[in-house]
C-alpha cells in the first residue's frame, strides 16, 4: 500500500487526537451550559449549533453568538474553548509543517511521485544506473538523439545536477541504490517499455550487483553493464543477456591492434566515430622498447596487449595513497629510480596511467626531463581536467568516460554495427581493407551516418519486387540508386546483410533480396531518408528498375496494358 | 503491562460501549435515545479512528476499516438527525428517530468485530 500515506496518518496520530478531544470537549461544555433565549426562557444549544459555533471559533474566524446573545457562563466556557482549540490547532499546524519538512517523507514522496511517472512512461526509455562521468556523457549522446531516459544515481547532488542541465527531454531521475531491486522496479526494470538498462555504478562490485539485480528481475532485459576487472567480466559473462563494456580492455586493444594491423584500427575508428565527425587517422605508434607506469588493472591489460603486439615493456608501479577524494603520490624518489632502471632512456613510449590527474602530469613531465622523444600516452581521469591534460602535449589520451559512452550507444542505437565490428576485428585484414575502399569512395573523409533497411514485403514499395519469380531479381544494387534520379547513386556502402540466423559482411550488389532481409547501410547524412522512400510506394522502386514511371491509377494501368497488347 | 495497549484498548472498547448504549431501547421510542449519547459515540470512535491510523499489519487494516465503517454509520445518523431537527425545523418522530438508531445499530455491529479483531489479537499474543 501507499507509503507516504502511512508516513503522514502515523506522524499526525496524536495531533488529531489532541484535536478531537479539544473539539469534543468544547461541544460538550456548549451544550450543557443553559442559555436563554430573548424572553428569558432557559434554552440549551443543539450539537449542531454547539459544533457550528466552536468551528468557526476554533478557526478565528467568528462569526457571533448564535441563536440568541450568550448569558455570562456561556461566554467564560467560549473562552476556555478558545485557548484549547486555538492551542491545539496550533500544535496540529506546526505538525504538519514539520512533517513537511521530514527529509523521510521528502524521499517517500520523491519515491513515490518518481515510480508513478515510470509507470505512466509510453514512449521507449533506457535505464541509466550511475549519472557519473561516462553516465553524463552518454545521457546528452541518447538525449541528441530524441532517447527518453530514466536515471539512478546514489549521490544526492549528483542526481540533482540532473534537473538543472539542459536536455532536449529530461529524464525521469531519482536520487538512491541503484543495488537495491526495489529501486530497479521503481525505476522500470519490468516496464514493458524498458528497451535496454545501462549499468555505471561507481566500481565494479556495486556494478555486478546492479546488473545481476537486472536481469534477475527481467531475464528478457538488455543489460550493458560496465567492467574494469578480468575477474568482474568473468563473473558477468555467464549471463545471457548481459553485454560487456571494459574500456581498459578496448582502449588496450586498439593499442594492440594499430602496432599489429593500422588499417583495422583505422576502419573500426572510422565507423565508430561520431557520425558526421572526421575520420580518424592512423595512430602509428612507434615500435620498440614501452614503459608503462601505473597501477591495477589497466596497467596490466597495456602490459598484455604491447607483449602481443610483439613489443618489449617494463612496469613502473606507481603507489597511489587515497586521502579523502583524491590520490596522492606516496613516494616521489620511487619513481624516479624506477623509470631509469626500467630503461626510460632507450625507450620509444610511455603510457601513463594512474588514477590521478596531477600524477600523471607529473610522471609525463619528469619521463621527458630524461628522454624528450617520447611519444605519450596518458590517461585523463576526470573529464574536467581536459586543459590540464592538455599541458602535457600527450601524443594519444585515454578518456574512460568517453570510451565507455561511445561504445555503450554504439551497443544502444546500432547493434547492426556491433556485430559488423566482430567480423572486421576477426577478419585477417583483407575485410578491412575492402571497407575503407569502398568508405572512401562512397563517404569520403567523413565518418559515415549508419542506418538499417528492413526488407519487407508487407511494406507497400516491396511488395512487388519481392514477389517470386520477378524478373530481373531485385538485389541490394537496386536500393543504392537514387530514386529520384536513377542514373546517381546514394552514397552508401552495405555493411551486413542479416538473413535469419545468417549474416553476410559486405554483401556484394548484385546480392539478391529476399523478405525478412535486414541490412546495414553507412552512408552520408541524408541519404538514409532518400533510400526510406522506396518502402513507401512502389513507383520510385519501379522507376529505377526499369526506368519508366508505372501508371498508378485503374484507368490507367487499363490503358497502358491495352496499348502494350497493340504494340 | 503496555501503556499503549491500555490506551488503545479502551477506546476500541469505549467505543464499542457507547455504540450500544445509544443503540439499546425500543427502536421508535425518541426518549430512549439521547443526542449527547451519540456525540460521545461519534468523538470516541474518531478517536478510536485515528489510533488506528499507520499501522501496516494485516490485522491493521482490518481494525482500520472496521472504524472506518463505524464512523461512516455514526455520521450518517448524526446527519440524518440533524437534517430533521435542524435543517427541516421539525421535532423529532418516531419515524426519524428509528432511521437514526438503525444506522447506529450498523455501526455497533462494526463495533463488535473491532473488539473481537481486538481479542483475537491479544490471545495470539499471550499464546
Amino acid at each position: 500500500m501507499n507509503e507516504v500515506l502511512f508516513v503522514i496518518l502515523r506522524r499526525l496520530r496524536r495531533p488529531l487526537i489532541v484535536l478531537i478531544i479539544a473539539y469534543a470537549i468544547s461541544v460538550w461544555g456548549l451544550v450543557l451550559i443553559p442559555g436563554m433565549d430573548k424572553s428569558g426562557n432557559v434554552v440549551h444549544l443543539g450539537f449542531f449549533h454547539a459544533l457550528y459555533i466552536i468551528s468557526y471559533t476554533a478557526t478565528t474566524i467568528g462569526f457571533g453568538e448564535i441563536p440568541y446573545e450568550f448569558t455570562d457562563p456561556q461566554r467564560v466556557w467560549t473562552v476556555v474553548c478558545i485557548y484549547l482549540c486555538v492551542v491545539s490547532w496550533a500544535y496540529a499546524l506546526g505538525s504538519i509543517f514539520h512533517l513537511s519538512q521530514d527529509q523521510t517523507l521528502r524521499d517517500a514522496i520523491a519515491r513515490r511521485r518518481f515510480a508513478l511517472r515510470v509507470f505512466a512512461l509510453q514512449e521507449p526509455f533506457v535505464l541509466i544506473v550511475g549519472y557519473g562521468q561516462s553516465g553524463i556523457m552518454l545521457a546528452r549522446m541518447l538525449d541528441r538523439m530524441g532517447q527518453r531516459m530514466v536515471i539512478v544515481e546514489m549521490r544526492a547532488e549528483r542526481a540533482a545536477r540532473i534537473e538543472i542541465e539542459e536536455f532536449e527531454y529530461s529524464p525521469l531521475f531519482l536520487s538512491a541504490d541503484g543495488r537495491l531491486p526495489d529501486v530497479l522496479v521503481d525505476a522500470g526494470v519490468t516496464h514493458s517499455k524498458c528497451v535496454a538498462m545501462v549499468a555505471l555504478a561507481g566500481n565494479d562490485d556495486s556494478n555486478q550487483s546492479v546488473a545481476i539485480g537486472g536481469t534477475v528481475l527481467n531475464p528478457s532485459l538488455r543489460i550493458i553493464a560496465r567492467v574494469h576487472t578480468k575477474i568482474a567480466q568473468a563473473n558477468l559473462d555467464s549471463f545471457r543477456n548481459i553485454e560487456l563494456v571494459n574500456p581498459f580492455q578496448i582502449f588496450a586493444n586498439n593499442i594492440n591492434l594499430d602496432m599489429g594491423s593500422p588499417e583495422k584500427l583505422r576502419v573500426i575508428e572510422w565507423l565508430s566515430g561520431l557520425p558526421g565527425g572526421m575520420r580518424p587517422d592512423s595512430l602509428n605508434l612507434p615500435k620498440g622498447h614501452w614503459l608503462v607506469c601505473g597501477t591495477g588493472s589497466l596497467s596490466q591489460y597495456f602490459v598484455s596487449a604491447l607483449e602481443n603486439a610483439g613489443v618489449t615493456c617494463s612496469v613502473v608501479n606507481i603507489d597511489l595513497i587515497k586521502q579523502g577524494d583524491t590520490h596522492v603520490l606516496q613516494s616521489q624518489g620511487v619513481v624516479f629510480q624506477d623509470m631509469l632502471s626500467a630503461g626510460i632512456e632507450k625507450a620509444v613510449g610511455l603510457v601513463v596511467c594512474t588514477e590521478s590527474d596531477s600524477v600523471n602530469l607529473a610522471t609525463v613531465t619528469r619521463a621527458r626531463s630524461i628522454n624528450s622523444k617520447l611519444y605519450v600516452v596518458i590517461r585523463q581521469v576526470n573529464v574536467a581536467n581536459a586543459s590540464l591534460i592538455d599541458a602535457s602535449m600527450a601524443n594519444l589520451r585515454f578518456i574512460k568516460a568517453e570510451v565507455v559512452s561511445h561504445k555503450a550507444r554504439q551497443l544502444l542505437t546500432s547493434p547492426l554495427l556491433i556485430r559488423f565490428l566482430k567480423y572486421l576485428d576477426q577478419d585477417s585484414g583483407e575485410m578491412a581493407k575492402q571497407t575503407g575502399a569502398l568508405l572512401e569512395k562512397q563517404v569520403g573523409d567523413k565518418v559515415p551516418f549508419m542506418w538499417g533497411f528492413d526488407c519487407y514485403a508487407s511494406f507497400a514499395g516491396l511488395r512487388e519486387a519481392l514477389a517470386p519469380e520477378v524478373q530481373p531479381p531485385f538485389s541490394i544494387g537496386d536500393l543504392l540508386m537514387n530514386p529520384e534520379n536513377p542514373p546517381e547513386r546514394i552514397n552508401a556502402v552495405p555493411l551486413l546483410l542479416l538473413r535469419k540466423e545468417l549474416e553476410f559482411p559486405l554483401p556484394p550488389e548484385d546480392t539478391p533480396l529476399l523478405s525478412g532481409d535486414r541490412i546495414l547501410f553507412a552512408g552520408r547524412r541524408g541519404e538514409g531518408e532518400v533510400q526510406k522512400r522506396f518502402l513507401l510506394e512502389p513507383s520510385p522502386l519501379a522507376f529505377v528498375r526499369t526506368g519508366l514511371e508505372p501508371p498508378r491509377s485503374w484507368l490507367f494501368r487499363h490503358l497502358v496494358r491495352r496499348r502494350g497488347t497493340k504494340v | 503491562m503496555n501503556l499503549e495497549k491500555v490506551i488503545f484498548g479502551f477506546f476500541i472498547i469505549l467505543a464499542c460501549t457507547l455504540n450500544f448504549g445509544f443503540f439499546i431501547g425500543e427502536i421508535d421510542n425518541i426518549h430512549l435515545h439521547d443526542a449527547g449519547h451519540l456525540f460521545a459515540a461519534v468523538v470516541v470512535n474518531l478517536i478510536a479512528l485515528v489510533m488506528k491510523f499507520g499501522d501496516r499489519t494485516h490485522i491493521g487494516a482490518t481494525h482500520l476499516a472496521t472504524s472506518l465503517v463505524a464512523m461512516l454509520q455514526l455520521l450518517a445518523a448524526s446527519f440524518v438527525w440533524m437534517w430533521h431537527v435542524n435543517i427541516s425545523q421539525a421535532a423529532m418522530t418516531g419515524d426519524t428517530m428509528s432511521t437514526i438508531v438503525s444506522l447506529s445499530a450498523g455501526a455497533l455491529v462494526a463495533n463488535i468485530i473491532s473488539v473481537i479483531l481486538l481479542i483475537s489479537e491479544t490471545l495470539r499474543q499471550t499464546r
